[in-house]
């Protein structure tokens, strides 16, 4: 190769870089290139079945469902986790959904006697207990009274559980995909406690299911008057069935073992009930012995969910999209970091679309990947400022044996290739 | 799918006709079979899971549901020519240990022939060859249909007459009839409690037929149903065992989830007394009470204390030292380079998919 030779290829690749930098004007280039050399795409020059045939009717499907080039994109999950399916969960695959919203087939399930049938026209919700009046409302009584919409996440306060220990789940699906994101229509619950007319010494609200576990938690009055819905819409359509059709409850921030499902009773007393979901499951067990309890609100969060195990990395160099989720049951995303050298040094990702409080939050970071391993983080910081902490903060506050309430900062090591494995980092 | 559509109607039909039927009754069998369905199911999605899925299991040999993984007897009891029919059914169910030692169901057996004879002619309904044999006559789907139009309210909306002084005045006042029966929670200041009682021997027996299949005879607990007895002094061990002497706070909570929601599969069956004498024997199990004759009454429940009740404390997580600091976050050089990998999953690879069951963890 001569020098000259050799100059104008340096020349050209400086140039080329210039051109990767300016993002996708690289990518047209490369693209246009390749394709002037050959004859051209098939899938262009040659026409397509699709283009030639005619697709199906309008009454093909009244429901319409994914494209069958989607059907990848399914809840899953974890067989060992629990002792037979019908109490049980399965996870939101995230790392396929982007937005804040979660579709209504997708929103994972965690339920303890399976998912109840109710014919909505044979459900019935009574508040009974310290109340002036106890009363029964038909789900046509619940339809009557005021309505709101909100967007809320709910997460399973286990999101995460089994990482407290160390890497153990190659999917962001299984490591964090027990929280979802809807719009709910609903009552607010002070209405209807106020139309019961809850007595001075009502403190508390137990709210009781209809399916084969009676599901139970009990909530402080505080919590019942201010933000609670008793929610019969989910994205605009009726509950479906594994969320708690017809009737479920909405307890915006708190952990998804409250948000009763097939809500049929309301209780106010003057003390909590413990029931077994708030004594022996979801109390947090610490490195002394001692547990934690009435540990509602879930606390500041953030994952990358794209690129993640299940979705590696396939272009190779160049622009590449980290996209994520953050969220807090303290209210709104005041902004979240991303690093790629496993949390030494962080840059301010991009938010983008509503930011509701105690609703998902997406971010982005663009930028461009040169190839070499990266360690993926992202790191959410609140409207109260409390900033989401490493998992080892977490254990060396609460040792290993807490299940609940892990929100610490994940890492993905994203090797050469592409390819991307759960990995925790010094 | 079809098949298995007018078998779910005609099940329901018989529990509407609910006549004749000297014989066996496949809608009470369905009752019965919900002792079974914590562990098999049946129908269009059957699949199995702790026990094979039992469709189309008439003239099955023993042991070959395919991917089930069955106990080396059972498959062993195919081999030799047990094929299931009325006769080896009825002989399995009413004592399964007998009929195939070694067989991993641990379900105890049928005590009542007329509960064998039940559930094997629900389990018919749900065989390809033999649904059409079940009870006299089809009834149609349309007479079902028709049956729960009739029982549904008028359409036409009633005036609106308020029953109470709320501010909308909807819903109506619930009778005490209604309270009662669904008020049955249960709390630790003894509030809720019935009036009733039972003693640790009763309790025994009816754990032993009602609980054992998935918590084990000592609460040891069957696979990963709950463990249910044991783990004193273990909660600050690396592997804690979290059973009811060892964690749980409250005795009422042990008798209110009972009550609500066991047995698992066939909750509300038990009665108040039934539900005293498990509790009973619950507390014999994690070594509360030592005395097998000791009842457990609503007189004496607030007497009794678990162990571990004065260890839970406060929600104090935002006094963690990582939440006080709350200043901004650091955006450079924020730990020594280079940062490197301590812990791959790679390593201890559990997700879905793989075939390794060495997995650890809970959800709850």
């Amino acid at each position: 190769m001569s020098d000259k030779t050799k100059e104008t290829l340096d020349k050209t690749a400086a140039s080329r870089r210039r051109f990767l930098q300016a993002g996708l004007a690289g990518g047209a280039v490369l693209a246009g290139a390749s394709a002037a050399r050959a004859a051209g795409d098939p899938l262009i020059t040659e026409i397509q079945d699709w283009n030639r045939y005619l697709g199906d009717g309008v009454d093909a499907a009244p429901y319409g469902t994914p494209s069958e080039f989607e059907a990848h994109v399914v809840r899953r999950d974890v067989p060992w986790l629990t002792a037979d399916p019908v109490s049980s969960v399965n996870f939101t695959p995230l790392h396929e959904l982007d937005g804040i919203i979660t579709p209504n087939g997708l929103c994972f399930e965690r339920h303890h006697g399976g998912t109840a049938i109710i014919n909505p026209a044979e459900h019935r919700l009574m508040i009974n207990g310290l109340v002036d009046t106890p009363l029964v409302f038909t789900m046509q009584d619940l339809m009557r009274f005021p309505r709101e919409n909100r967007v809320y996440f709910l997460e399973c306060a286990a999101n995460s559980g089994m990482e407290w220990r160390g890497s153990q789940l190659n999917g962001c699906q299984f490591t964090h995909g027990m929280v979802h994101c809807v719009a709910y229509t609903g009552v607010p619950l002070k209405y209807l406690l106020e139309e019961a007319g809850v007595k001075t010494n009502g403190k508390w609200v137990l709210a009781e299911g209809a399916d084969a576990s009676a599901m139970t938690r009990s909530i402080p009055i505080e919590k019942a008057l201010d933000d609670c819905l008793v929610a019969f819409k989910m994205n605009g359509e009726a509950l479906r069935p594994e969320q708690g059709y017809p009737v479920r409850l909405v307890v915006p921030g708190w952990e998804g073992n409250m948000w009763v499902k097939w809500l049929r009773r309301l209780e106010v007393g003057d003390e909590p009930w413990a029931q077994r979901e708030e004594t022996s499951k979801y109390t947090d067990l610490l490195e002394n012995g001692k547990a934690r309890r009435h540990t509602w609100q879930m606390e500041v969060k953030s994952v990358i969910t794209s690129p993640s195990p299940q979705a590696p990395i396939t272009h190779g160099r160049g622009p590449t999209v980290i996209s994520g989720l953050a969220w807090s049951g303290g209210g709104r995303i005041k902004r979240v970091d991303v690093s790629l050298d496993g949390g030494r040094n962080w840059q301010e990702a991009r938010v983008d679309g509503p930011s509701l409080p105690k609703a998902l939050h997406r971010f982005y970071y663009d930028f461009n990947w040169d190839g070499s391993e990266l360690m993926l983080q992202s790191r959410a910081v609140d409207e109260d400022g409390y900033i989401q902490p490493t998992k080892n903060e977490l254990r060396a506050a609460r040792g290993m044996n807490s299940i609940y309430h892990n929100n610490g900062i994940q890492t993905w090591y994203v090797k050469a290739d592409g390819v991307v494995e759960n990995v925790e980092v010094s | 799918m079809l098949k298995f559509l007018k078998a779910g109607l005609l099940a329901t039909g018989f529990v509407a006709a609910a006549n004749a039927a000297y014989a066996a009754d496949a809608g009470e069998g369905e009752k019965v079979f919900r002792k079974c369905a914590a562990c098999h199911s049946v129908g269009e999605d059957a699949k199995s899971r702790v026990g094979p899925q039992l469709n189309d299991v008439f003239g099955r040999q023993a042991g070959t549901v395919d991917k089930f993984k069955y106990s080396a007897a059972m498959v062993a009891a195919g081999e030799a020519g047990v094929v299931w029919d009325e006769q080896t059914l009825t002989q399995f169910l009413v004592k399964p240990r007998d009929f195939v030692s070694g067989t991993k169901m641990a379900f105890a057996g049928l005590r009542k022939s007329a509960d064998v004879a039940n559930v094997i002619e629900y389990l018919k309904t749900f065989d390809s060859d033999l649904a059409g044999t079940v009870g006299q006559e089809e009834s149609s789907g349309e007479e079902v249909q028709t049956a729960m139009a009739e029982e549904a309210p008028p359409a036409a909306a009633q005036d609106h007459a308020p029953d109470h002084d709320g501010a909308f005045g909807l819903g109506r006042v619930a009778t005490e009839d209604e309270i009662a029966a669904w008020d049955i929670d249960v709390r630790p200041d003894g509030l809720g409690l019935p009036v009733g009682k039972g003693t640790v021997a009763d309790g025994e027996v009816l754990f032993t037929d009602n609980c054992a299949v998935c918590h084990g005879d000592f609460g040891e607990g069957v696979g990963r149903w709950p463990v249910l007895a044991g783990g004193q002094d273990t909660l600050t061990d690396s592997r804690p065992v979290k059973t009811i002497g060892s964690y749980w706070p409250y005795l009422s909570t042990v008798y209110d989830y009972v009550k609500r929601a066991m047995p698992f599969g066939n909750a509300r069956s038990l009665s108040d007394d039934d539900v005293y004498a498990i509790t009973a024997y619950l507390l014999y199990l994690n070594d509360v009470v030592d005395d097998e004759e000791f009842e457990l009454s609503n007189e004496n429940f607030e007497d009794i204390h678990l162990p571990n009740e004065g260890n839970f404390i406060p929600d104090d997580r935002f006094e963690e030292a990582h939440y006080a600091k709350k200043d901004e976050p650091c955006m450079t050089d924020c730990k020594p380079a280079p940062v490197t990998i301590t812990m791959r999953a790679q390593v201890l690879d559990v997700t879905p998919d793989t075939d390794d069951d060495s997995a650890g963890g809970q959800i709850d």
